[in-house]
């Protein structure tokens, strides 16, 4: 069962979208980025040289979530937080020199409580558009806070 | 990654994808995490330092959870070369360590071709080698029919 009952913080940020941030997708970026995460194919890291048309892996846009500014939520409890989840909606291609304009809004807080006590629950959605006003990709993310002791 | 290719009348509901290995390194967890300047400028992380990792309540380094969707959705677009991601919904379990062998399995759960799209549902875990589940999830991917 889950609930925001009793969950204090900063309620006025509900579903406020916020631009957050705007990101140049550069070619050595694409490729730091494939290169780190092991990726072999063609498309992603172009010929034995490097060269030639290249596009971004899907979840690229995780380096820019992890780059944007969000309000702080004021939330009252826990002190231990980490990353719990994530979905991503890959709608189109990310090219080398695509500019991306990240929106993002506080979607909900919730509570869960498990065999380690009280869990708060955050999640964060954000779009990112392109030069040509077109979403390109979808991120919801869920943040879980804990008491330290728990 | 596989250079076949496949087609959305060769896959069956059932249809096992992987398993992969991957062992994920300290310079790969660094230079993820340089590519998010912010992050790296701010100094050593719980993904980099073991200090600040065992400071914040863990018994080591971990890979970014952002890594890991990404190594994840590399389990579906590794399994043919024209795998088309849609969307990847993942929940982190546990920490996942550096320099740790992790399988990736995936399974496929739903077809459809409703929506002209040839979807296929898939579900997906990253495990360690005590079949510990690290990160569990669900995907769409699509594929081309054969013509």
């Amino acid at each position: 069962m889950t609930t925001d009952d009793g969950i204090v913080y900063n309620r006025s940020l509900l579903g406020v979208e916020n631009i957050t941030g705007t990101f140049e997708v550069t070619r050595d970026m694409i490729l730091g980025f494939a290169r780190s995460t092991g990726e072999t194919y063609e498309r992603y890291i172009g010929d034995t040289n490097g060269k030639g048309d290249i596009s971004a892996p899907p979840t690229i846009c995780n380096i820019f979530v992890t780059g944007l500014s969000r309000p702080d939520i004021e939330l009252e409890f826990g002190e231990l937080s980490f990353f719990a989840g994530q979905s991503i909606e890959c709608k189109l291609d990310i090219k080398p020199g695509d500019i991306l304009t990240g929106r993002t809004k506080l979607d909900n807080v919730y509570s869960k409580t498990g065999r380690s006590g009280k869990m708060v629950f955050t999640v964060w959605q954000t779009s990112f558009m392109n030069q040509n006003s077109e979403i390109v990709a979808l991120v919801n993310e869920s943040f879980v806070t804990r008491n330290k002791n728990a | 990654m596989n250079s076949k290719t496949l087609y959305f009348e060769d896959v069956d509901l059932g249809d096992e994808i992987g398993p992969v290995e991957r062992i994920i390194t300290d310079e790969q967890v660094i230079e993820f995490v340089k590519l998010r300047e912010i992050e790296f400028e701010s100094g050593p992380s719980r993904f980099t330092s073991k200090e600040v990792a065992i400071s914040q309540g863990l018994t080591e380094a971990i890979v970014p959870g952002a890594m890991n969707i990404a190594l994840m959705s590399q389990l579906l677009t590794g399994w043919a070369e024209n795998v088309c991601l849609l969307k990847i919904d993942v929940v982190f379990r546990k920490t996942v360590p550096h320099n740790t062998t992790l399988i990736f399995n995936g399974i496929v759960t739903g077809k459809n071709d409703d929506s002209g799209n040839n979807e296929l549902e898939c579900d997906i875990t990253m495990q360690l080698q005590d079949g510990v589940k690290m990160v569990i999830g669900n995907s769409v991917i699509s594929l081309p029919n054969r013509l």
